[in-house]
């Protein structure tokens, strides 16, 4: 069947299969590889992507379900070349190690810190607790959201789409 | 394997007649599911368009919960948190953000598995289900609605339609604890949750359901009965958790021994009472 989406703002027509998943089109289909699939059961987060604005496992939403939906992926949110704001605080916390759990949790904290400009420690480990990182922990990746955060809160707000 | 969406309730009656058609909402337990073979549905029926399964109405009553409502939208309403604490407790422990997102209260009712945490919190407040089919429409007590892992009362064809907590009871005290190996995305090795009204010192009534720890999620009504008219102590307290013990026949698998599951039942109960008992004194 064929349905129609709008990814990182683009309208997008695709032809999917019903057992197609929202990661198999995204990834095979649109060739939009950033998004990872890593346990491909809602467990590690790796394949995060907003949907209408909501974090979702995209390994865990069915394609079809999408015709008419709105979503953000990881390669959404640069600009002009320019990393966002909580890309950047990844790198400068250096909270990347081998980065294939990354997309996800920068997708995590885009959610969060869309909701909650100015999140608590608690808000912050609430939003991530469906990603998991295996390389190391979660202290950088914790302060890189809290430094995204303080970033964020000081831009335009008109600048930060939901 | 086929799609079909449908927008109202009378589509979906009619859909989900054919044999091996199945709702889907969410999708975050069927879907994993499918992908494992280990469910096999001819066509996926998709629910969460359908309005009439996503509202949320309050009346004198209680609170009548759409089965396709996102666990999210629930969670969002200031008013359903503060009137039903521990339904609120329950589902922010159940699954990830990512999960709540998309899971609905339907699903994880059907899905019926015994480690289900919403099931819990609505075991406890004696939550009441619409369930609905071609043929019109059935009431049914959610405690006679779970028969096994993954069997529910549900007839072919048949589908949740809402969910109806009674009204609110401000001076109830709650408890939830969940067991498992981490704080986020954890299946049970065991959970308890509870309601409890106490008048005086003296126990009014339990409530308490516990999950992981039989074939289904279940009220321990033999700990309950024994409770009603007692003074709460601490001896209660433990009495009660050893009884708890007793009453729940957990299984030994990858995540626990069923020892293991029936100390720490007993270990929550007695938990959940003592807890009460200083809030109380």
């Amino acid at each position: 069947m064929r349905i129609r989406l709008r990814v990182n703002g683009r309208e997008r027509e695709v032809e999917v299969a019903a057992g197609d998943r929202l990661l198999d089109v995204l990834r095979d289909g649109l060739h939009l590889t950033g998004t990872k699939e890593g346990c491909g059961e809602g467990e590690c987060g790796a394949c995060t992507v907003l949907v209408d604005g909501r974090p979702a496992n995209s390994c865990l939403v069915l394609a079809a379900q999408m015709d008419g939906c709105d979503i953000l992926t990881i390669e959404g949110l640069a600009e002009a070349g320019r990393l966002h704001p909580i890309q950047e605080a990844f790198v400068e916390a250096g909270a990347v190690q081998c980065g294939f759990c990354t997309p996800g949790f920068v997708m995590s904290a885009h959610a969060l810190l869309a909701a909650t400009p100015n999140p608590s420690d608690e808000q912050i480990l609430e939003a991530l607790e469906g990603n998991v990182c295996r390389c190391t922990g979660y202290a950088k990746i914790l302060s890189a959201v809290r430094r995204a955060a303080a970033q964020l809160g000081t831009r335009d707000p008109s600048r930060e789409a939901a | 394997m086929d799609y079909l969406r449908v927008t109202s309730e009378p589509d979906l009656a009619e859909a989900l007649s054919v044999d091996g058609a199945v709702p889907l909402a969410g999708g975050t337990d069927l879907l994993v599911k499918v992908r494992a073979g280990v469910a096999r549905p001819g066509l996926l029926v998709d629910v969460s368009r359908v309005e009439s399964l996503r509202g949320l109405s309050r009346s004198q009553d209680g609170l009548s919960i759409g089965a396709a409502l996102p666990l999210a939208d629930l969670l969002g309403d200031a008013a359903v948190r503060d009137a039903y604490p521990l339904l609120a407790t329950v589902l922010r422990s159940l699954g990830s953000t990512q999960i709540r997102s998309r899971a609905t209260l339907g699903g994880n009712l059907a899905n019926a598995s015994p480690a289900a945490d919403g099931a819990l919190a609505l075991l406890a407040y004696d939550a009441r289900l619409t369930l609905a089919s071609r043929a019109g429409s059935r009431a049914l007590p959610l405690r006679e609605f779970f028969r096994g892992p993954g069997r529910t009362a549900l007839a072919r064809g048949e589908y949740v339609h809402s969910i109806t907590l009674p009204a609110p009871d401000a001076n109830q005290a709650f408890f939830f604890h969940k067991v498992g190996r981490r704080r986020a995305l954890t299946i049970a090795i065991a959970s308890v949750a509870g309601l409890l009204s106490l008048e005086d010192g003296v126990i009014v009534d339990a409530r308490i359901a516990a999950g992981s720890v039989a074939p289904t999620p279940l009220r321990l009504a033999a700990v309950e009965d024994a409770l009603r008219g007692c003074r709460l102590d601490a001896a209660l307290a433990r009495a009660a958790g050893d009884s708890a013990s007793r009453e729940v026949s957990p299984i030994t698998d990858v995540r626990a021994s069923a020892d293991y599951r029936r100390d720490v039942t007993g270990e929550l109960v007695a938990r959940f009472l003592s807890t009460a008992l200083r809030a109380s004194s």
